[in-house]
This record gives C-alpha cells, structure tokens and sequence, in this order.
C-alpha cells in the first residue's frame, strides 16, 4: 500500500499501538481512560487483553478500530498501524482541543478532515480489521434479516475481487479446468487438497461446488471423468449474465479503489511534509473523481437509481458466500439463518453470525471484544473452539479481550495486562500463569478460585482489597499504589515504565526495575 | 473449564455507594440550572404568573386600572364615539395604558393582555390541577389495584381518547353553554384521563419496586402502601407533566373562544377573544392607498401568547430532562 | 395470512372503544336535556317538543329505550338538520364537507412527512449542532404556536397585502359565512362534483384555470396546518435518530466498514422512523384538532368548519355527530397506524 509507512514497523506485526492516549471529556471532568499504551500482534498470534472492568479494555479495543464516541471520547495521541498504515496519521489536524478548565473543554473539529477520515476509516474497518462485540443481541440491526447485514458486509469490500472471480467463472472453459484438476490432482495429501479446492472454489465463486468436489476427488481418480464431471457441475452454476455490465462495474470500483489508495497515500504525503508530492497526489485524485463523474454517470445514476439490476451478480455472489460463512461457523440450518431477524434466534447463534461477518472479508486482524461473556458455559466454549479454529486456518491475528482468565489461559498466545488505562504487564501466556511478577497480576491470579487449593488448609479465595481508581482523577505515579501490598515511597510519586525484564515479558513496577515513565508535557493532563 | 473471577465482582459490588435523596434533589437542581434555555423559561412563566396575580390584588400597581376590564359594562359607559374610530398604534405618545395601542373600540391593549392573564393563566392552572389531582388519584388506585378496576379505568380513558381534544372541548362547552365557565367544566371534564395513564403507568412501575413489594410482605395494607410509597414516585413525572399541559391548555383555551365556542363580549379580556377581535382589521383590511393594517390588535396578544407556551414549554421540558437521571449528563 | 388476523384482532378492539363513544355522546344529550333535542328533527310539524321527541324515539324518563334510538338514528344516518353554516341534512352538509377535509389533511400530512423525514434524518444525525437547536426552536413553536394566531400572521405576510398567495376562501359564500344549500354550491364553477374534492374534480371537468385556483387557495392552510405536524414529528424523528445513534448496533455497522452516509440513511434512521411511526396516532389526534381552527379562519368549508358553526349555533345534533365522526376517523387512523407498525418491525409477533 502505502511505501513509506510500511517500512516504519517490522514486518509481520499485524496491529502495534504505540503511545495511545485516549480521553472523555465529561461534564464530571476528564477520563483519562488509556495512558500510554503500546503493544502489539503479530501474524496469526492471539493477543489477550485482561483487566478488572472500568480498566479500559473496550476502551483500547474500540480505539484500535477509531470508533471512540465522539462526543465525548476522543484519540488524542498514539499510533495505530494495522497493516503497516497508521490510522492515526492524522489525527492533530482532526480537531484542535482547547482546555478552559476539566469540565469546559472546547473541541474544535475539522469536518472535511474527519470527512475524509472516516472515509479512509471504512475502507479499512472490515476489511483488514474485524470486530466481535460482547453482547450479540444489541450488536445485531433489529431490522435487517441477518443475511442482509452479512452480505452487506461482504459487498463493502473486495468489490472488484467478486467480479473477477463471477468473470473468471462465467468464462471457465475445458482447458482451464483440466489444468486445474492436474494441479488438484498432483495433491497426495488430502487434506491439502481439500484445502486447495476450498480455495479456489471461492475464487471461481462457486463455493457451493466444493462439497461435490472433495466428493468427486475422493471417490475417484479417473482424470477424464473428473474433467467431465467438474465440467458440467460448473456450467450448472453459469448464469449466462451481460459480462459487459459487469466489467464496467468492476472498472467502476477499481476506480473507486484507486482513490482510496491515493488518499491513504496523501495523508502519508501530508503527514511527512512532503507538499510536492501531497500536491501531485491531490491533483491526480482529483482528476480522477472527474474521470469518475464523467465516464461513470450514466452508470452511477443506474446503481442509485436500478441498484438492484446492477447488482445482481454480485447480491448472487454475496448470497452465496454468506450461506457458506454460516455453515463454516457451524450454525444450524444456515438458510433459516439467513432470512431471520436477531431477535428469532438466540445468544450463541447470533454470535456466530457475527464472528461470520466478521470474517466476510478475510481480514487479518480480528478484535473480540468479551465475545462469550454474554453466553453460557456451553456455548462459550463452542464459540472459542471456533474462534481458535479460525485463527490456525487463516493465520488470523486476534486480539482477545476478556476479564476471565481462564479463557485466556485456553485462548491467547500473549497476554497483556491492563490496569486503570496502563498496561502493567505483558508476557507470554505460560508466563502470566506461572510466573506473574507484577503485584496486580498476582492478586488477580489468587483471585481464581482453583480446584486444588480448596483441599488446603487456608483454603480461601483472595481478592484484591479496593476498587478501579477513578479515572477522573487518577492515584499520581503507579496506579496501582492504593491497592497494593508491595507500595513503597516511590511507587507514589513517581510512575513505572513498562520494561522488558525477562525474554518477552515486561512489567512496569519499580519493584522489578527503577526506570520512569517520562511523561511528556502536554497541553492535555 | 471456564471459571468466573469471582474476586473481582466483589471488589465491584461493594463499592456502589448508595445516594440519598438530597444528593439526588441537588443534581437534579445542578442539571435544571445548567440548562439555559429551561432557566429562561422558568424565568419568564414566572413573569407571567406575578403579572396575573399583581393584577388581581392590586391592579393599580401597573398604573393601569384594568380591573375595569372585567367589568363588561365598561365599554357602553367609557367608549366615545370618536374613540370608536381612531385606534391608536403602539407608542409612547398616548401613555403607558396605550403603550402596545389599542385594539377594537380603541381598548388600550396592554391592560387588557394583563388581565386576560388573569382569567388564562388562573382557569388554566385550575383545570390542570383539578385534573392532575384527580386523574392520577384515579390511575394510581386503578394500577394498584389491578384487575378489573384497571381494565375499566382503561376502556374509559380510551373513549377520551378516541376524539381530538379540541373536539370534546367543543362539544362539552357547546352542551353546557356559551360561556367562560362552560368552557372550563368541559375542560375538567376532558383533561382527567391523561393523567390518569401517566400516573397508572408510574404506579405500575412502582408496584413492582422491591421495597414496595417489601412492605406489602411486611403487613402494611394497601391505601397505606399507595400514599406511602406509590404517591411519592408518581409526583416528579407527574409535575412535569402539569407544567407541560399547562401551554397546551392555555392554547385549548384560546383557541376555544376564538372560535367563539366561549361566547365571549368585544374585549373581554381573554387572549383568544383579543387575538379574534384584532383579525377583524386583518380580514377587513383593503390595501388601497392611505389605508394602514392595523395588525397590532392581532400579533401582539398572539405573540404574548406565545412566549408564554414557549417558556412554560421550556420550562417543562427542562424539569423533564433534569429529573431523568438517564438524561442528566 | 398471519397479518390478516392481526388486523382483524386489532379492529375489533375499536368496538368497546366505538361503544363507549356512543355512551359519552349520549350523556351529553341527555345532560343537554329534553328541550331541544327535537331541534334538528322538523319540530314544528309537531304540537309540542314532547310529541316531536316521541316521533324519533325519545323518551326521556327511559334511559336504555331512549340510548338504543339514539343509536339507530346514528348508524342509519338519520342526524336530522342544520342551520348554520348551510341549511340542509346533517347527512348531506357532512357529505359535501368531509372530502375537503380529507384533501386538506392528507395534503398536510405529505408535504410533513416529505420534509420531516430528511431534515429529521439531517438534524438527527449531528445532535446539539446549530441545525439541531434551530430545529429544536422550530419544533417547539410548533408545539407553542396557536394555530389560528400564526394563520393570520402568514395571511399578512403572504396573503392578499402582498398578493403572493391568495387567501380568500375556495368556496363561494354570500354575506356572513352561510351558504344557500338550493343553490348547489358547485354551480358556481361549472363543473360536476362526482369526489366533492374540487382539485380532482375540477381534474376531471379538465378545468385548468379552476384547479390552479383550488391549488393556490390550499397553500396557505395547508402551510399553516403542515406548521404543527411538522414540528411533531421532527421531533420524534429527532429523538429517535439520537436514540438509535447510540444503540450498539451502529457501532457494529461502522465496524463492518459501512460509509457514514449509509450508516445514517441505513441503519440508524430505519430504526428511528419505527418509535416515530407509533406516534402517529398522537399526531393525527392534534392534527384533526388543527383542521377545526385552520378551516375556520380560511373560511375552508370542511368538517371542522362545519364543527365550529354547528357548535357556536348550539345545533347540538350536529355537533354530537361531528364528535363520533371525528373519533371514528381517529380510531381508523389508529389503526391503520398500528398495521403499518406490524408491518413494519420484524420484532412485532401478530
Ligand atoms: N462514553 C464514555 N464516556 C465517559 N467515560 C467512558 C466512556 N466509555 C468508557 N469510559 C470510561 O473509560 C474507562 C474504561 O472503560 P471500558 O469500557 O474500556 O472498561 P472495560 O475494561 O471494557 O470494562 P468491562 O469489563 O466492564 O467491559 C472507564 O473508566 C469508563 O468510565
Ligand atoms: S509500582 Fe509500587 S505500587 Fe505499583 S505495583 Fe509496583 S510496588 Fe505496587
Ligand atoms: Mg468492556
């Protein structure tokens, strides 16, 4: 995507935050609800986020998505590169914010600014980065049937991928299938072969044939009969449409694409200082809006106007794929599915039918948000197994946010630990279990009740005395300090950084480490 | 498998502090004054009502004797031929009596709207207070008790309901005769059913409240249980109401003797029969040379009126979101 | 199928409601007393009120037998006559008068929702922005106006001083504000009356000129009735776009990577037309109670015109009837405002 920012980060992290600041500004005051906070996920890692509630666990979340409410929340600082682009790039020039006093905070925000950011914003959101909600009846549209709101997800992105793969379909031909099947065919192993049909079932979008077709290779080894038979089962599936149509439409959203592409990379341009590219930039996606308004008029006003001719194709397509998310997400009867409201099914059926749109576009940053804290046992587990699936098949990033500990212990790879807004401590997952070393991190660890301890003789649930600071006026230096056993002169007046102190595992206390957080002075406390 | 940190739900629970009252009547005060527009509002219908009530104790506070207004005989006594014809206009020049101008028979205005408050504003709070006492000690009692009490409480109100209300004030006043008084039994007689619904949806709600259900447990009989623990609740959304029904009444009202319903005299002081005497200048009125619109008989009681209904109508709706602790910021 | 018994269920619900209209309407008879019942039924054929009333079925020491030929003479039709404003059957006047009203409500009821919905959709999505609070004052005068006050004031402003809109009335009428009902109060135009709607029947005479001036003379009330609903439902809509705005599922569709626009027009205003709908019912309530003063003051022969006579001339039948005429098109409105509900929201189970 965009050059420059892709060599800021290391390859192979999938989401890093850095510095991230967040903030409510309330007629009680401000929250000061993230305070510095940096992690990061790499490829096909699961990230845990655990903490008390109130710590700012969907605060974190719901920012890495930029969907802080706005009034009153605001990102005030941080970087958030998902993919290589940060997302905050630039978010000085979103809003200017004028502070009279706690209560009286002036926000002066950039419309055409936040215009064009939202609108970067959702090119992204669904597309490389997914989200799971904690409670799947409010989180569903009332009033649209479930397939609706699924398909709507699958069309927002990838638009010129569906028409590739409904042209490449349409014009499929003996020859093309022959090789295809050679190349199945030279598969030994079959769960790889199976794997490559699924494959590339979805990019012929047929995806409905590959059942038949993992039959059909099973069952026989006959090359001819083979060609034959995925033949005629693919010129079933033919609809015989206008390619044309569906060429200019797909030019329609290459088009569309590019923009997108060239405005990610003049806020890059903008943000460097760099104007004489910004320039070119704005001139060339200039010129090509013109290019869209002209060479597409006719078409746009036919897709206000006749949507449902012109997108025919790709609502078959999207129908299509969304039968085939539902079964994928193991859900009963996926065709009743579909035409249903949220309220005619229950709690663990909408959640898969969540985490199903939330995988509509591959995206390779899922963020769940307490997506079983609302369900029972059962079907809790249920939906982490699928969870867990999905993120070996896909080599999916997952950020997992829960207060449970025990389904961390079963789903995360690393852990982080948030307390009041800082992240105290961050280490592997054996690592928090075995070997917690921040004070928090410990009590929250004795707060589980575990089955052998109830044979011992002190036999005795432990709780960490005290409550959540107030976020409004938070404990000065080490947030944790009023609560904690361990508190020495230090711990109040001065805060921890969060340093590595063994391989992989960091912790911001000074009874590990005397390092200091600088804080930056700022115009906002 | 999964287990719950039970730990932390404890820390949790024990910190939720409980509010007492005056804690919560000062938030909601904070709430109420912080509201600019509401304080305005309160402000202004505070206004009006000290004009209504000077006027009636001691009109001549004013400087403007408008007691006389009331007085129907008035103008066959005080009215010169030669007044008939030239109506002042606003102004300065014929004395703070004719500072708004006069209207029909050349009446100086401003008294006139002054003790038109008097009748509005005394009839409106009349109407609105008998029908809010008396409605929600009806609805509270039927939402108690339940059952068929409730049911036939419901169908009846649904019969007020089925017709526009200023159809039923026009058929009630019609029945009883043409007249102010007529107007206002029909008033109370339609305006009950409202708070009626409000008051036995509240009670509903409280009923169900565990410490009402706590003190029907503990033996305390049921009239004791609606005036000690029902009432209460019922009052604050109940008193939004009123200040609320208070600008729509005033409007039925208006509207009542403007239309003539309310058979009232050229001038009586009433601000529907004062806004009816000014649009004869309007309907008149031929826009030939030489010749003015007189519409100040016809736009200023109007809009005296309306920043009435305006204020109260601002008024309320800020009570409504102060009391709210869903609203309250 | 399932919806049909729905709206079966739901019209049945009017009768107990219809009944105990007819009950309140008849108290108010009989507290109007034995005098001038008769008024209304060509009295004066008869030697006295007693025997007049005893023609017609009432007796006044019989409660029950008197209740049951008041019903009879109001489901048949038989409504006896008026003086004010056209001497004729109340059938009749009521025929001829109610496809006006008709008209000018749904008129009203258009041009609202035609503005409400987008402006609504506009003001709902940027709460507390100086759109909004100008909407929120335009909402309020609405509730605070007297409709009868700001009549007036658009006539000044745009009636005849200015001579943008025409005010005078559609109808033809001779000295006060009666009609002379042996003169068909159509002839004047030359055309037939088939609807008694003069926009569609002057439409059908193919009378150009005339449906231009039936249009002009609607302007105005419509304007002024349009004023009140608008204001109501805008802020309804208001109310439940910033309702809906906040719900979850929003940020879910935001999530998803809907654009803003389509989140707006999509999601969230779909369901804040929803609670707007179940409101309806309150509106056509003051609506209906608007059509009474803005067809007096544009002198608008309708039903409500026909109220506010029937009324100052204490015809007490015709008013009697007017108010079960009224509460009858209210009930039916209801319902229909229920149905479309049903329809409407998945969540409803009929
Ligand atoms: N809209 C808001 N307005 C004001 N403060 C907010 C808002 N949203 C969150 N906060 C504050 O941010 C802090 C973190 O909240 P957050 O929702 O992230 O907690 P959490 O860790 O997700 O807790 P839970 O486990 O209960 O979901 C809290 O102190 C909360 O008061
Ligand atoms: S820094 Fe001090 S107060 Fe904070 S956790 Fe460590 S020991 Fe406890
Ligand atoms: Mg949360």
């Amino acid at each position: 995507m965009v050059e420059e920012n892709i060599t800021v980060t290391e390859q192979k992290e999938r989401l890093k935050v850095q510095d991230l600041k967040v903030r409510f500004f309330t007629s009680k005051g401000i929250v000061k609800a993230i305070d510095n906070l940096s992690f990061s996920i790499r490829e096909g890692e699961s990230y845990g986020l655990v903490g008390e509630s109130g710590s700012g666990k969907s605060v974190t979340a719901t920012a890495v998505m930029d969907l802080i409410p706005d009034p009153p929340g605001r990102i005030i600082r941080g970087k958030i590169y998902i993919d290589g682009f940060n997302i905050l790039t630039d978010l000085d020039q979103l809003a200017k914010i004028r502070i009279k006093s706690p209560t009286d905070v002036i926000i002066k925000r950039k419309k055409r600014l936040i215009k064009r950011h939202n609108y970067i914003m959702s090119g992204i959101r669904g597309d490389k980065v997914s989200m799971v909600f904690q409670e799947p009846f409010l989180s569903m549209n009332p009033v649209m049937t479930i397939g609706d709101q699924i398909k709507e997800a699958i069309l927002l992105h990838g638009r010129v991928d569906i028409a590739n793969s409904i042209i490449k379909r349409e014009t499929m031909n003996a020859q093309e299938v022959s090789k295809i099947v050679d190349t199945i065919m030279a598969q030994p192993d079959t769960q790889t072969r199976n794997k490559i049909i699924v494959r590339l079932c979805g990019e012929y979008a047929i995806p409905e044939l590959a059942k038949p077709f993992t039959d059909l290779f099973e069952n026989s080894t006959d090359r001819d009969f083979i060609i034959n038979e995925v033949l005629s089962l693919v010129n079933t599936k033919k609809t015989g449409l206008n390619l044309e149509k569906l060429e200019e439409s797909k030019n329609y959203f290459l088009l569309r694409e590019r923009i997108l592409d060239l405005n990610l990379e003049l806020i890059g341009a903008e943000h460097s200082g760099d104007e004489r590219t910004a320039a070119q930039l704005e001139a060339q996606i200039k010129e090509l809006k013109s290019t869209m308004r002209s060479q597409f008029l006719l078409y746009s006003i036919k897709r206000r106007f006749m949507r449902r001719f012109i997108d025919a194709p790709f609502e078959k397509f999207a129908e299509g794929r969304t039968l085939e998310l539902l079964t994928q997400v193991n859900i009963a009867g996926p065709e009743r599915v579909m035409t249903s409201y949220p309220h005619e099914l229950s709690g663990g059926m909408l959640q898969r039918c969540m985490i199903a749109m939330a995988f509509s576009a591959n995206p390779q940053l899922l963020i769940a948000d307490e997506p079983t804290t609302a369900l029972d046992v059962t079907t809790q587990a249920q939906i982490l197994d699928l969870m867990k699936e999905v993120n070996k098949n896909y080599n999916t990033s997952i950020l997992f946010i829960t207060h449970d500990l025990a389904v961390i212990a079963e789903m995360c790879d690393r852990v982080g630990v948030i307390y009041g807004g800082n992240l105290v401590e961050e280490a592997p997952v054996k690592e928090i279990f075995y070997n917690a070393k921040h004070p928090y991190t410990t009590g929250l660890m004795n707060a589980i009740p575990r089955a052998e301890r109830r044979f011992e003789k002190t036999a005795r649930l432990e709780s960490i005395p005290g409550s959540v600071p107030n976020l409004i006026d938070p404990p000065s230096g080490c947030r944790f300090h009023p609560r904690c056993k361990f508190k020495m002169d230090v711990c109040s007046e001065k805060k921890p950084k969060l340093v590595e102190i063994e391989k992989d595992h960091k912790v911001a206390c000074f009874l590990y480490s005397d390092e200091v957080e600088e804080e930056p002075r700022e115009e906002i406390p | 498998m999964v287990e719950e940190v039970i730990g932390l739900e404890q820390v949790n629970a024990g910190t939720k502090k409980y509010r007492p009252r005056l804690e919560l009547f000062s938030a909601t005060v904070k709430s109420f004054v912080s509201n600019k527009a509401a304080v305005i509002g309160a402000v202004i219908t505070f206004i009006y009502f000290a004009i209504a009530i000077i006027d009636t104790v001691a009109p001549s506070v004013f400087g403007i004797p408008s007691g006389e207004y009331t007085d129907l005989g008035y103008y066959s006594k005080h009215i010169s031929p030669v007044e008939t014809f030239g109506i002042f206009s606003p102004g300065t020049s014929h004395g703070f009596k004719y500072l708004l101008g006069g209207t029909i028979f050349n009446y100086p205005l401003l008294p006139a709207m002054f003790a038109s408050l008097k009748f509005d504003l005394g009839y409106s709070v009349l109407i609105v207070g008998v029908g809010a006492l008396v409605g929600s000690a009806i609805g509270v009692t039927a939402g108690y008790l339940g059952r068929w009490a409730d049911e036939f409480m419901m169908r009846v109100t649904d019969v007020f309901f089925s017709v526009p209300f200023l159809i039923l004030a026009i058929a009630f006043s019609t029945i009883f005769g043409h007249d102010m008084l007529s107007a206002v039994y029909a008033l109370l007689i339609i305006w009950w059913p409202i708070y009626a619904r409000l008051s036995r949806s509240l009670a509903l709600s409280t009923k169900s409240l565990n410490y009402v259900e706590a003190a029907t447990a503990a033996g305390s009989s049921k009239v004791r249980n609606i005036f000690y623990h029902v009432f209460p609740n019922v009052l604050s959304p109940i008193f939004v109401q009123i200040s609320l029904d208070l600008g729509s009444i005033i409007l039925i009202f208006a509207t009542l003797s403007f239309l003539g319903i309310t058979n009232l005299p050229y001038s009586f002081p009433e601000l529907g029969a004062l806004i009816s005497d000014g649009d004869n200048f309007v309907t008149s009125f031929i826009p030939l040379p030489g010749f003015h619109l007189i519409w100040w008989p016809l736009i200023i009681p109007g809009f005296f009126l309306l920043i009435f209904t305006v204020s109260i109508n601002l008024f309320g709706d800020g009570m409504r979101d102060a009391l709210d602790p869903k609203l309250r910021k | 199928m399932e919806l049909k018994y729905f709206i079966i269920r739901r019209a049945l619900v009017i009768i107990p409601t219809l009944m105990g209209l007819t009950i309140l309407t008849f108290l108010l008879l009989w507290a109007y007393g034995p005098n001038l019942v008769a008024a209304g039924f060509e009295s004066e054929k008869y030697h006295n009120v007693a025997a007049a009333l005893a023609a017609q079925g009432f007796n006044f020491s019989d409660p029950i037998g008197t209740y049951f030929s008041y019903l009879a003479h109001l489901f048949t039709g038989n409504w006896g006559t008026i003086n004010q404003p056209i001497s004729a059957k109340t059938l009749t006047a009521v025929e001829i008068f109610f496809p006006n009203t008709i008209q000018l409500a749904i008129a009203a009821t258009i041009v609202s929702v035609i503005i409400a919905i987008p402006l609504g959709t506009y003001i709902g999505a940027r709460p507390n922005s100086p759109a909004d609070q100008a909407g929120r004052i335009f909402s309020l005068s609405g509730y605070a106006l007297p409709a009868f006050w700001l009549a007036y004031v658009l006539i000044i402003l745009f009636g005849k001083k200015v001579g943008v809109v025409p005010y005078l009335n559609i109808f033809p009428y001779d000295g006060n504000g009666s009609l002379n009902v042996s003169s068909p109060i159509f002839n004047n135009f030359h055309v037939s009356t088939p609807t008694h709607i003069l926009l569609i029947d002057a439409l059908i005479a193919g009378d150009i000129p005339l449906f231009e001036s039936a249009f002009m003379h609607l302007i105005l009330p419509v304007a002024t009735l349009t004023y009140g609903i608008l204001a109501g439902i805008l802020r309804f809509i208001r109310a439940g776009m910033v309702d809906a705005s906040n719900q979850e599922f929003v940020k879910t569709a935001r999530a998803k990577g809907v654009p803003e626009k389509t989140v707006i027009k999509k999601h969230i205003r779909k369901n804040a037309l929803l609670p707007t709908v179940t409101v309806l019912g309150l509106l056509v309530s003051s609506l209906l109670g608007g059509v009474v003063t803005v067809e007096y003051v544009f002198d608008y022969l309708g039903i409500g015109y026909l109220a506010v006579y029937t009324a100052e001339a204490t015809q007490v039948w015709g008013i009697l009837v007017l108010t079960f005429i009224f509460g009858i098109i209210l009930m039916i409105t209801n319902l229909i405002v229920d149905v479309i509900y049903a329809f409407l929201d998945p969540r409803i189970r009929y």
